[in-house]
């Protein structure tokens, strides 16, 4: 139970660094990126590509996948401001570009990380005290370091005007910020966090396959959504903890999901179910709670 | 009241993780990509080969990754936190997420209805699989140029083949790279039609119509499930089509394949020889041979075909009717 505890810990904040580049676009910037579905495939495929082709260190290509897919979002933020598209049309556009381009990039549908030396299998040998959770430690201090980052970005000049962007568009043009530049901006960074997670992803699952960012959008959001339900702030270093919480939740949830669905006679294939059933009740049961307080300290 | 709500709930949790821990002789994983007939042929069969041969105490652990790559990795480190004494995975990806969670473990790997598990990594080579520890298994490699050689038989008049695939599909595009290198050799020149969802397989199958004398369609997951849009479009074309899976032959002209339930059986026949003490690296990986032509003469009369003699002799069932007649 302990193992099973570890991995869904390990992958929930590997795609909560996807779940920071969501909610970077989706809650600071009021902007729907349907790009990452795409963009996750991106960081995975570059990352794949020079680790079993050119020998690049399992490290450097985690930055070099970040600027992969900070030039993904930037074809979406230009698609959006210099073209006059609308955001949610800009994004898929860019995601279907980025299916050719990505198997172009792979040259084949699946990369085997199998026989290469991945950050993972880095990390297995060189922490190897830390046994169990050695990768779990490397993810999370990983994490750790992306949020923080995020967290200082989002209070300097810079992120301020990025987060006005978002608020009031017309306020913060009137303060002479060009928010044209602050979308792409936005939308760069966002997509470079997906890319970066999808380069951890495909190492820690030991291959890229351009299937595996099918539904990104759908995990990112839900791991702002619940997060953002159960922390309610507005305090970035509040909100960036709480995204990260709801991918560890909804990992967590699929992890049982997948585990203990049969004690209760769902079959494998009401996996999703399962899985939507529990983020339902992670979603309810706080605020059943908190209603029962009420109740009580109104007596 | 409050700790009675406690430890029920706590009751509950134990009670779970008890039920997690049961105790059966034996504990064999077996995961599959997505369901689909094949690849849930392979499952039953695999588990049919076991109890026919004694192995009747055995708690299987089935997962289905609906097609989410990130699922098989969860499915296969589930199967580790239950001890599972064997692992078996069908399809490519499964098999990669096994790999790499069971790697460096003693647990036994079988893959199965891979492909192509060399390039995948999954063994050093076809003849040879002592180099990476515990994995080895049965591909579904097909025999590409036999088919397309099946086709000139059907007619001499069939020049140009069109192929609808997946690109996305790592084993599609294995296949369909050995069908693009063996038709010049055989003086036929393969067109093809790629579509990446199911939903767009109507679409490419439909845009080859007037372009080919005959459709082929190899063991590609996403076509396998729009595989009646391929039949239509052939039927409009007036043109045969072949598939390279015995399963679909309603779905198809004739077909020439592997029956799926007989590769689960060639997997079980692993998995026994793993229980029985061999170890699985000593057991080369098991390309699956016994292909076997069938046709379906309800889809020919459709477009006027009459088998050649030589080709009907081949056969190893017929689809007349709606109904299979083996020989």
């Amino acid at each position: 139970m302990a193992t099973l505890l570890v991995h869904a810990i390990e992958q929930g904040l590997a795609f909560g660094i996807a779940s920071l580049g969501v909610f970077l676009t989706y809650r600071i910037l009021k902007f729907p990126d349907l790009t990452v579905d795409g963009s996750f495939v991106t960081g995975a495929a570059i990352a794949s590509l020079l680790l079993v082709n050119h020998g690049f260190d399992p490290f450097t290509v985690l930055l070099i996948a970040f600027a992969a897919g900070g030039l993904a979002g930037v074809i979406t933020g230009l698609l959006n401001t210099a073209l006059g598209i609308t955001n949610l049309l800009s994004g898929v556009l860019t995601m279907i570009m980025l299916y050719s381009i990505n198997l172009r990039i792979m040259g084949r549908p699946n990369l085997s990380l199998l026989r290469v030396d991945t950050a993972t299998r880095v990390i297995e040998r060189v922490w190897e005290p830390l046994g169990v959770v050695s990768v779990l430690v490397f993810i999370a201090l990983l994490t750790l370091l992306v949020k923080l980052l995020v967290d200082a970005f989002l209070k300097t000049e810079l992120g301020f005007a990025l987060r006005a962007t978002g608020d009031s568009e017309q306020m913060i043009t009137a303060q002479g910020v060009n928010t044209k530049t602050m979308k792409v901006l936005g939308l760069a960074l966002s997509n470079g966090l997906v890319a970066l997670s999808g380069a951890l992803v495909a190492q820690y699952s030991g291959f890229a396959d351009i299937g595996m960012g099918i539904g990104m959008i759908v995990t990112g959001l839900a791991a702002v959504i619940i997060g953002g339900t159960l922390i309610r702030s507005t305090r970035v270093g509040w909100m960036t903890t709480s995204v990260l919480v709801g991918s560890l939740i909804y990992r967590i949830a699929i992890t049982l999901a997948l585990r203990y669905g049969h004690v209760v006679g769902f079959q494998a294939s009401d996996l999703k179910l399962i899985t939507a059933i529990l983020v339902v009740l992670a979603l309810v049961l706080p605020r059943l709670r908190e209603q029962r307080l009420k109740k009580v300290s109104a007596c | 009241m409050k700790h009675v709500r406690t430890i029920l709930v706590a009751g509950l949790v134990i009670a779970a993780l008890a039920v997690g821990a049961s105790a059966a002789e034996l504990k064999i994983g077996i995961s599959k990509i997505v369901a689909h007939p094949a690849l849930d042929a392979v499952e039953q069969a695999v588990m049919d080969t076991l109890a026919a041969a004694g192995y009747t105490d055995v708690e299987y652990l089935l997962g289905d990754a609906q097609g989410d790559f990130n699922v098989a990795i969860t499915i296969a480190q589930n199967f580790q936190a239950q001890n599972a004494d064997l692992v078996v995975a069908i399809a490519t990806p499964t098999a990669l997420a096994a790999a790499q969670v069971y790697e460096g473990s003693d647990v036994p790997l079988v893959f199965a209805a891979v492909t192509d598990p060399v390039s995948a990594g999954l063994i050093p080579s076809a003849t040879d699989p002592s180099g990476y520890g515990n994995i080895t298994g049965v591909s579904d490699l097909i025999p590409v140029s036999s088919h397309l050689a099946l086709l000139q038989e059907v007619s001499s008049d069939i020049t140009k083949i069109g192929l609808v695939y997946n690109p996305g599909e790592e084993n599609s595009a294995v296949l369909t790279d050995m069908a693009l290198a063996a038709a010049p050799g055989l003086g036929l020149e393969i067109i093809t039609a790629s579509a990446d969802s199911t939903a767009n397989v109507p679409l490419a199958a439909q845009s080859l119509i007037g372009r080919v004398d005959a459709y082929y369609v190899t063991t590609d997951n996403t076509v396998v499930s729009a595989i009646d849009s391929v039949l239509s479009a052939s039927a409009d074309a007036g043109v045969p089509f072949l598939m390279a899976d015995s399963t679909s032959l309603p779905s198809a002209t004739l077909t020439a394949g592997f029956d799926y339930y007989v590769h689960g059986q060639a997997v079980g026949d692993v998995v026994l020889q793993i229980l029985g003490g061999a170890a699985p690296n000593t057991i080369p990986a098991v390309y699956q041979a016994d292909a076997e032509v069938k046709l379906n003469l309800d889809a020919a009369a459709l477009i006027g075909l009459e088998f050649p003699q030589s080709i009907i002799d081949q056969a190893a069932a017929i689809y007349y009717g709606g109904i299979e007649f083996s020989k």
